[in-house]
């Protein structure tokens, strides 16, 4: 059995790591049926962070392939990705191609794979916002219509996949960043001391704060609304630690917009220190998708600054509050946490051991028949 | 304020589709402006201007010129190009028809910019992901706003796939439409006298799908089976480039050409080859349109296919699905060479208006 995963985005690079970390166990246990997992980096985030250090950091395999894509308009760079994935796909033959979430890297591997016969099993099937204006709600939907093998992390994703009339091929198996999040918060240990210090804080005494989403950066009445709030609540509340990309400084800076001195405005943080960050602050304000789940499998009470959200569990669960980019709301919905929930979060998200079962259902008979040979084109 | 509408078409069935839209704008100019987008998917012999002259349709305003390489490189390429044909023409609403690469392309592409989708010809499925077709059906109906249905059965298909009813309209079948407006002319056309051919007293072949013609295997089969129906009833079998090419690689070319009742010929006009399937006695075909158009035409039709996306033409018209099954397709031909085949009825709404329940729709979008 030979797969390729197909990345291109942080998120995807860490999730698809979980993914590998289980098919390495699973060769060590099972020599005779070894998945040989080839992995191909369209190049869509390829910063400094991404140097060999994140991937050595994280515990990451290097990617085989890296394409070289880069940013570019949504055409122009899902186009050069799908050309570029085909050539590897072709030379490579995998008898499956795994995406992962919801990027551009997502639609052109399932497209690619899609149009050359080789079946795909999409990590993270089955979310939805609603709103079609998204562009990762539109890779979504395509993804998951051309996958035959539909990994879900929740009930609600699977609901979603059969009001599509997809049900063949669905696997619910939890969310593979709980994976993540209970192997990487063991090695922050050895940093978390380091960090804190760095950004000179202590652990509960704090608010973590992240903006990274287009929605928000680009749009300087919300992104006012935004740090208004953050200012306010720094001044009266509690400090507020504030990892931001020099992109929105210079964009804020052009508006005119400033912080009150509470509000701790620190360079983007790796992926380790971020978890630590996480772990200690007494509550989190994002408006990341994968933030919203980490607070949630942390404990840590989570206020996120959008208008809807994909994990709509957190907020049923009472851990999570959508605030929108209204400096009230954002205002009102972290007083609300200064009693934390009653309950602890439930296992909503799978076990944690999502990646072992994606691998084991990899295995099966009828899924390695699936994964036929490829035909000429 | 005229609403702006980018047109798109790639290959040649889709200029057959686009033909009556292009002529319904046009009765419209005061409300619209259209512009007319030519991928260049197919651009070789097939869309001559001949091709033009005879579906009345202007010569397309913009040319992406993408040419016939891998799908994802094609697909790439159309994006990348429609991409700057939408920034720069800031179109209202996007049409797409059927189900070719273009058709997938521009309606990813579209849709990332948030520009409205039309997509005629919807809901189709043959359930066979392993068709391109499929895929790019499946993508373009996930994505489009409005959804315009030729027959029934795309209703309850994009009813399962949880599609909002409120985006759906069924209207019919635009090829029809230029079927029926072209009809006069069609029986004008003198290719039975150029071929030497007497009416009812011929049959027509057209397979180019790779799946009946790409590898030797299937080829060997498909020749057995032409090599005994010729022998019942003369065959004319209009030939793409690419299949000839493949039947060259396969080595069966001699093959072929010695069978005395079986006319290889180049690709036709669309007049031409209508009125060739028309006064036909029946039709072997593995395309997609030509199901359709026979039933149209009240002409027996065997797909050499294991499925079909328009079945209404097997339920209601006069279709019959065959595969490469030679004991098949023969108690058939002898069925209609008895005059015992169906006599199929047409199917709902193919009545030539389509276009014009297209046009108006549109026309009441805000």
């Amino acid at each position: 059995m030979k797969l390729i995963s197909v990345i291109g985005a942080r998120p995807q690079i860490i999730k698809a790591a979980a993914v590998s970390r289980a098919i390495a166990k699973h060769n060590k246990k099972h020599p005779n049926r070894t998945i040989i997992e080839i992995i191909a980096h369209t190049g869509q985030h390829y910063d400094e962070n991404m140097s060999q250090v994140f991937f050595k950091e994280l515990d990451i395999p290097e990617p085989n392939y890296n394409l070289g894509v880069g940013s570019g308009s949504h055409g122009q760079q899902t186009g050069k990705m799908l050309a570029r994935i085909e050539a590897v796909l072709l030379k490579e033959r995998p008898n499956l191609c795994v995406v992962y979430g919801d990027t551009n890297s997502t639609l052109a591997g399932a497209l690619a794979a899609a149009k050359l016969h080789i079946p795909v099993a999409h990590v993270e099937a089955g979310l939805r916002s609603f709103k079609r204006r998204m562009p990762e709600e539109i890779n979504r939907v395509v993804t998951d219509h051309v996958s035959e093998l539909l990994f879900c992390p929740t009930q609600t994703s699977v609901d979603n996949l059969a009001k599509e009339g997809i049900s063949a091929g669905v696997h619910q198996v939890g969310d593979v960043m709980y994976d993540c999040i209970l192997f990487y918060i063991k090695k922050t240990k050895s940093i978390e001391k380091q960090i804190l210090e760095k950004v000179g804080i202590r652990s509960k005494s704090y608010y973590l704060a992240t903006v990274h989403r287009a929605e928000n950066t680009d749009d300087g009445a919300r992104l006012a609304h935004i740090f208004k709030a953050l200012s306010e609540i720094a001044a009266t509340d509690c400090p507020v630690v504030l990892p931001l990309h020099p992109r929105t400084v210079k964009y804020a800076r052009n508006h005119g917009l400033e912080f009150a001195n509470c509000v701790k405005v620190i360079q983007p943080v790796s992926y380790l220190e971020m978890v630590a960050l996480e772990n200690n602050a007494r509550l989190i304000l994002t408006d990341s998708g994968g933030v919203q789940k980490e607070a949630y499998w942390l404990s840590v009470p989570c206020v996120t600054l959008r208008d809807e959200t994909e994990w709509v569990e957190t907020v049923e669960s009472g851990w999570n509050t959508l605030a929108g980019a209204d400096k009230c709301r954002i205002i009102d919905s972290v007083r609300h946490y200064h009693t934390q929930p009653d309950e602890n979060p439930e296992s909503i998200y799978g076990n944690g051991n999502a990646a072992k079962q994606i691998c084991k259902i990899l295995q099966q008979e009828k899924i390695i028949k699936m994964a036929g040979s490829i035909q000429e084109i | 304020m005229k609403k702006r509408i980018l047109i798109v078409a790639g290959a040649r069935p889709n200029f057959v589709k686009i033909a009556p839209l292009m002529y319904e704008f046009g009765r419209h100019k005061r409300l619209f402006e259209v512009v007319l987008v030519h991928t260049g998917q197919h651009y070789d012999f097939e869309m001559s201007d001949v091709f033009f002259q005879n579906l009345k349709i202007t010569k397309p305003d913009i040319h992406l010129n993408v040419g016939s390489v891998s799908h994802a490189v094609q697909t790439a390429k159309i994006m990348i190009a429609f991409e700057h044909a939408i920034l720069e023409q800031k179109p209202d609403l996007v049409i797409v028809v059927g189900d070719v690469n273009s058709t997938l392309a521009c309606s990813l592409v579209a849709s990332k910019l948030n520009i409205r989708i039309a997509h005629v010809e919807a809901g189709l499925r043959s359930f066979d992901r392993t068709m391109p077709e499929e895929i790019n059906r499946m993508v373009t109906d996930s994505l489009s706003d409005y959804l315009f249905v030729s027959e029934k059965n795309g209703l309850r298909n994009l009813k399962r796939e949880g599609i909002d009813p409120n985006k759906i309209y069924f209207v019919g079948n635009v090829m029809i439409d230029t079927l029926s407006a072209n009809l006069s002319i069609i029986n004008e056309s003198d290719i039975l006298s150029r071929l030497r051919l007497t009416c009812n007293e011929y049959s027509v072949v057209t397979l180019h799908r790779p799946s009946n013609v790409d590898s030797a295997e299937t080829i060997a089969e498909v020749f057995d089976i032409l090599r005994a129906v010729s022998r019942e009833v003369k065959m004319v079998y209009p030939i793409h480039p690419r299949t000839r090419k493949m039947i060259r690689k396969h080595k069966f070319s001699s093959k072929f050409e010695e069978l005395g009742n079986l006319l290889l010929i180049n690709p036709l006009s669309y007049i031409d080859f209508i009125k060739l399937v028309k006064e036909s006695k029946f039709v072997i075909t593995d395309s997609g349109g030509i199901q359709e158009e026979t039933t149209s035409l009240g002409v027996p039709c065997l797909t050499m296919r294991e499925n079909t996306e328009r079945p209404v033409t097997i339920e209601e018209g006069t279709n019959y699905l065959v595969g490469r099954s030679k004991t098949k397709v023969l108690s058939f031909v002898k069925k209609i060479i008895n005059g015992k085949s169906k006599n199929g009825s047409i199917p709902e709404l193919w009545d030539g208006k389509s276009a014009k329940r297209i046009v108006k729709i549109i026309s009441m979008i805000q």
